[in-house]
């Protein structure tokens, strides 16, 4: 293999790993900025994600199927909890919701366990995703460009939502000054939960797109959050092009860490959040801390 | 005072009445306080919301476990040096994590945490990876002294300490430094405008918990008998965390109180179904939903009215 094939696909291999961290961080960057709260359940909602997927694709037959409901009824679930108790805490600390979604992630991680059992579930691709392509005579899987694609289409997508929609500007605006916008005749509470139902949704879309190559576990979770997290740090607190730079470089360092420096590619990651932190401790793209 | 000597007597003739089980879910529960009551230096005095407790408890557990093991140190000293190191440790942990503030701080705590979890897990030659460190003894004392090597010698070895820590504790949150603490936790621009150089206030505050809580690993590791990976695990953090508050922050009491609540819940509820988790993760929404000032909080107030 030569240089430039493997560099090829290395770098294709790495966006398509930054694709999963963007659905990822996406999510929980957005539910920051416009929140202010810190979701630990964001892990959580990825996994289930991946197992409703599984769910999904078994029932209708579908992969196309399970990326639409996964995501639906997961962010489902997300709105509903916001509704029933995150909006009881506005008045409290940050640290009560940190510790809310803390309980949440116990309570929704025993629910998937009692619903689907221990074991690891594999997920079928559909057949048009399922092959390789040769890129430079190097076999590369389909699913991966696929992944780099979704991970572009989404990230144009929230972008334009943001920006060109009536809904992305009181989102924006929300994240601004929510009590001007309440007093402008908005239900905030509404925008909130909203927010924080989309914000569910596309980790758990991260999660169904993520089931082909990991298979739907349990343990998908704990990993899920602490990735998510990184990505949020490093990108800057509530910045979606943050979070977009953040999971490039992320994706690039553990899978060319993975490749150099395999026993240190675990620690890579955070290594390279504390140097983002000592040097701009808002993270790349966000205002100072 | 009357109440803690009371409470100091009572567990200390817990052994005469208590069958041996029960002194073993005792003895990880006093453990389990000391772990809980050092974060809540941090959490319920300071409002430093650390979600990396786990990494002051492993570094103790490892570093206790690895001198047992490797070294002829008598085991109160092993366990004090862990606890030093733990200490040490966190001076530099916390010279980087107080560059953030409130929800970053969380954050930044839980990479190191996580940090340390990888070094665990890849470090084989000291940490023995994913099998942890196993067959750590309890070697004997200094001077001879065996009394550590039997179960209930070994109890009243954590209750010393546990004591110890907690007038410790409670003398220092009672000191000038502690008042500077709570001025942080409720006004830091205030106390900092105050002449109060805040950030070596937090890296102090976060040392001293992480001694304790390194204390506290340190205690574990040769009581239990190993040390793994999962000491060092942001789940245990969070558990940690959950302690504090079920207990009652800010009371240096409600946490070791919490501890013992969160054994004998889990306990409890792990003989009647498999998942404890869940009624565990609805208990503590409850919590803090409705009683954020804990279980202490629920029994002071009870007692006033």
């Amino acid at each position: 293999m030569d240089l430039l094939s493997f560099l090829l696909v290395q770098c294709l291999n790495a966006l398509s790993q930054a694709a999963l961290l963007f659905f990822l961080g996406v999510g929980l960057t957005l539910i920051f900025g416009i929140m202010r709260i810190v979701n630990f359940a964001h892990g959580t909602f990825y996994m289930l994600g991946a197992f409703l997927g599984y769910s999904a694709v078994r029932v209708t037959g579908s992969f196309w199927a399970g990326l639409v409901l996964g995501p639906l009824v997961a962010g489902g679930i997300g709105a509903a909890f916001e509704m029933g108790l995150l909006r009881r805490l506005y008045k409290r600390d940050d640290s009560a919701f940190l510790m809310v979604t803390f309980g949440l992630t116990l309570v929704l991680g025993e629910i998937i366990r009692l619903v689907w059992g221990v074991d690891a579930l594999q997920v079928q691709v559909p057949d048009s995703l399922s092959g390789i392509v040769f890129l430079l005579d190097e076999p590369f899987p389909v699913y991966r460009l696929f992944l780099v694609a979704a991970g572009a289409i989404v990230a144009v997508g929230i972008w334009q939502f943001l920006e060109r929609t009536r809904l992305g500007l009181l989102i924006r605006a929300t994240s601004q000054n929510a009590e001007m916008v309440h007093a402008l005749g908005v239900d905030v509470n509404l925008v909130r939960s909203g927010i924080f139902g989309i914000g569910c949704g596309l980790a758990a879309l991260g999660g169904v797109l993520a089931a082909p190559l990991l298979s739907a576990s349990l343990g998908m979770a704990g990993n899920a959050i602490i990735d998510a997290f990184v990505i949020v740090i490093i990108g800057g607190m509530g910045s979606f092009p943050g979070s977009l730079l953040a999971a490039i470089l992320v994706a690039f360092v553990q899978v060319f860490g993975t490749y150099y420096f395999p026993d240190f590619a675990m620690a890579a990651m955070y290594l390279l959040m504390l140097l983002v932190l000592v040097v701009r401790p808002g993270g790349l793209l966000g205002k100072e801390a | 005072m009357r109440i803690f000597v009371c409470v100091a007597l009572l567990l200390a003739m817990a052994p005469l009445g208590l069958p041996l089980f029960a002194m073993t879910l005792l003895t990880e529960a006093l453990i389990l306080g000391l772990l809980a009551m050092s974060l809540d230096l941090m959490v319920g005095y300071t409002r430093l919301i650390s979600f990396g407790h786990a990494a002051a408890y492993g570094l103790g557990a490892y570093a206790s476990g690895y001198l047992l093991l490797h070294t002829s140190l008598p085991l109160p000293f092993a366990v004090l040096a862990a606890s030093v190191l733990a200490g040490v440790v966190a001076i530099g942990v916390a010279w980087v994590c107080t560059l953030a503030k409130g929800v970053s701080f969380s954050m930044l705590t839980l990479a190191f945490a996580q940090l340390l979890y990888a070094v665990a897990f890849k470090w084989t030659s000291v940490t023995g990876a994913s099998d942890g460190l196993a067959g750590i003894p309890r070697t004997a004392g200094p001077f001879g002294v065996t009394v550590f090597q039997t179960k209930n010698g070994y109890y009243y070895f954590v209750l010393v300490c546990l004591l110890g820590a907690y007038l410790f504790c409670r003398s220092l949150v009672a000191s000038p430094f502690g008042a500077v603490l709570r001025g942080i936790r409720e006004n830091e621009a205030k106390t900092l405008s105050l002449g109060y150089n805040t950030r070596l206030y937090k890296i102090a505050v976060v040392a001293v918990s992480f001694a304790l809580g390194g204390l506290a690993g340190a205690l574990y590791s040769p009581f239990a008998g190993f040390a793994n990976t999962e000491l060092v695990f942001w789940l245990f953090s969070g558990q940690v965390l959950i302690m504090v508050i079920v207990g009652g922050q800010g009371t240096l009491i409600g946490p070791i109180l919490g501890a013992a609540f969160f054994m004998l819940l889990e306990h409890v509820l792990s003989q009647y179904t498999e998942s404890w988790a869940l009624f565990f993760g609805l208990i503590f929404i409850g919590f803090v939903m409705f009683a954020p000032q804990g279980i202490w909080g629920l029994l002071t107030r009870r007692a006033r009215a």
